[in-house]
């Protein structure tokens, strides 16, 4: 493997992997937002901004 | 904001006058580090000679972590902290008064070891003028940069861990710097010697201001 | 419960726009990789090894200037009073921690490249001693970070700590103008303003700088998102395990101290320790 392959194969595999582990802790806490709101709050998630709903 | 400095930078050296423990703790401290790179680096004249502006300076850096650690702990009290903030004194005067302290207690702690120096790795400052510009403009940046860092990790309870993970890149310019200045004064070379007051002396302006600024802002209250 | 005003709803959809970034981000990288490793010719001197110049630069790019440039004027807007927001220190720390990872980066490609045109994998010149330095100042920030602290306590100290690292970046750039060294000269940005490099390599190298610079964009994006939700489900925790043991009656000073000490050591957040006010003492 040439030092030309090698750089690009860090440097996008780097990235990949850092944006997967970005996405993951992302969903993981919007879980866990989600999970620990209490049924009285949804008063107040529907006047702000109605839902998740986002892609 | 100079009233409150003298202030302050008095009151933190009648402190040091007192209980003495820069004195017996961190110069001993800094001084027995020049005998451990010995050890570590072996007997050989040539060697040490050579790298004895590095080790040097690596010892004042050393020394200045645990200055300005002490400078903090001294406040570590109850409400002494606070106490100094709501007496009204210019936090930026209190910055200059600690950083000053600092930076005098770091000039006799050089002193110290630029006798040791010369004793135990048997090297002579050439150009003394070079050496002494090169510390002091040094000592202003170390000075500042540490009492900055000291006040933000003030009250943290992993302050001694952290505190020289913060600072100690923040001084590794300096160190660097200053460390071929000084090789600079010791071997007589004056332009190289120069070109690196010219490193030496926008950081101890800027590590100043900048403690100057932001030191208010760190230590106001939310 | 209370209302933080400092924490948007977690029920507020992501962003759509960043959804675009994230795509477009994805397809130009590819298209600057196809280039740089196809389309583009190699070098005269360099060879294949200047394939590396779609990739290294760019990134360099990002890191420095970008990053921790977002950092720095950040942490500058959370300080000054007069637009202090919990706002700027999240998109801080967002931005350093995804400068972090494009600075070890830099490191990485600029090894890669090194090795094979200097014959070294490193050297202590003034560029990538200052790089190095530079990524040690910014993990020591993300180190600061995580201390439990008050959220204004903890944005403060870490704005302080980003506006001094941020101290070494104009060095890293000065440095290859002011020291004798290893690197090259600036490609673009030299006294000259006139870049040494032409044609498809040049388009390439400029499809690169958007590219990567998308990416970064796309990821402060996300990640300011984490910060967010991360101190709400702090809040959060503190709010429930008070709740819970309100109404169970049983609340003494004891187990405030115990839930305080627990929540420190998570990470705490500034709640107040007092009772929700629909729960009777």
């Amino acid at each position: 493997m040439s030092y030309v392959d090698a750089g690009y194969a860090v440097g996008l595999s780097v990235l990949v992997l850092y944006a997967i582990g970005l996405v993951v802790r992302r969903r993981s806490l919007e879980r866990a937002v989600e999970l620990s709101l209490p049924p009285s709050d949804s008063a107040d998630g529907a006047a702000e901004t109605g839902g998740a709903s986002g892609p | 904001m100079w009233r409150d400095a003298l202030l302050v930078a008095g009151k933190d050296l009648r402190i040091e006058l007192r209980s003495r423990v820069a004195l017996w703790q961190v110069l001993p401290v800094a001084v027995l580090s020049l005998v451990l790179y010995a050890f570590a680096l072996g007997p050989v004249r040539q060697t040490l000679a050579s790298a004895a502006p590095g080790l040097f300076w690596l010892a004042v850096l050393f020394s200045t972590v645990l200055a300005t650690q002490r400078s903090f702990a001294i406040e570590a009290g109850e409400g002494t902290r606070d106490g100094l903030r709501v007496s009204g004194i210019d936090p930026a005067g209190v910055f200059l008064g600690k950083a000053a302290a600092v930076a005098a207690e770091l000039a006799v702690l050089q002193i110290v070891l630029w006798a040791a120096m010369t004793l135990l790795f048997g090297v002579h400052l050439h150009t003394v003028w070079l050496a002494l510009v090169a510390s002091f403009l040094a000592t202003i940046g170390l000075a500042s940069a540490g009492t900055l860092y000291g006040a933000l990790s003030a009250g943290l309870r992993v302050r001694e861990t952290l505190l020289p993970l913060l600072v100690l890149p923040v001084l590794a310019p300096v160190l660097l710097a200053a460390s071929r200045a000084w090789s600079g004064a010791l071997t007589g070379s004056v332009s190289s010697g120069l070109s690196w007051l010219r490193v030496l002396g926008p950081f101890a302006v800027v590590y100043l201001v900048i403690g100057i600024v932001l030191y208010g802002p760190l230590l106001e209250t939310a | 419960m209370s209302v933080r005003p400092e924490i948007p709803s977690a029920a507020a959809p992501r962003p759509r726009w960043l959804r675009i970034v994230g795509v477009a981000a994805v397809v130009s990288t590819a298209a600057t990789v196809w280039l740089g490793l196809w389309v583009t010719p190699p070098d005269k001197i360099q060879g294949n090894l200047v394939r590396l110049v779609y990739l290294h630069p760019p990134i360099a790019w990002v890191a420095l200037y970008l990053a921790f440039g977002l950092a720095a004027l950040s942490s500058l807007l959370y300080l000054w009073r007069r637009t202090r927001s919990l706002f700027w220190d999240r998109l801080a720390a967002a931005s350093v921690e995804v400068g972090v990872v494009f600075n070890a980066l830099t490191l990485a490609t600029g090894m890669l490249w090194g090795r094979p045109t200097w014959g070294v994998w490193w050297t202590w010149d003034a560029r990538l001693t200052s790089t190095a330095l530079l990524l040690v100042l910014f993990v020591g920030y993300l180190a600061l970070r995580r201390v439990p602290a008050d959220p204004e306590v903890r944005a403060r100290r870490c704005a302080v700590a980003a506006l001094i690292a941020f101290v070494d970046v104009p060095i890293v750039h000065f440095s290859v103008i002011w020291w004798q060294t290893l690197h090259q000269g600036a490609t673009v940005l030299n006294s000259n303003l006139s870049p040494t490099i032409h044609g498809s390599m040049a388009w390439t190298l400029l499809l690169g700088f958007i590219a990567l610079t998308l990416v970064f964009v796309w990821m402060v994006g996300v990640r300011y998102r984490i910060e967010v939700l991360a101190d709400r489900t702090d809040a959060e925790h503190l709010e429930v395990s008070l709740a819970e043991r309100w109404a169970e009656g049983d609340l003494d000073i004891a187990a405030i101290a115990a839930i305080a000490a627990t929540n420190a050591s998570n990470g705490g957040t500034g709640a107040s320790l007092r009772p929700p006010t629909r729960v009777g003492p």
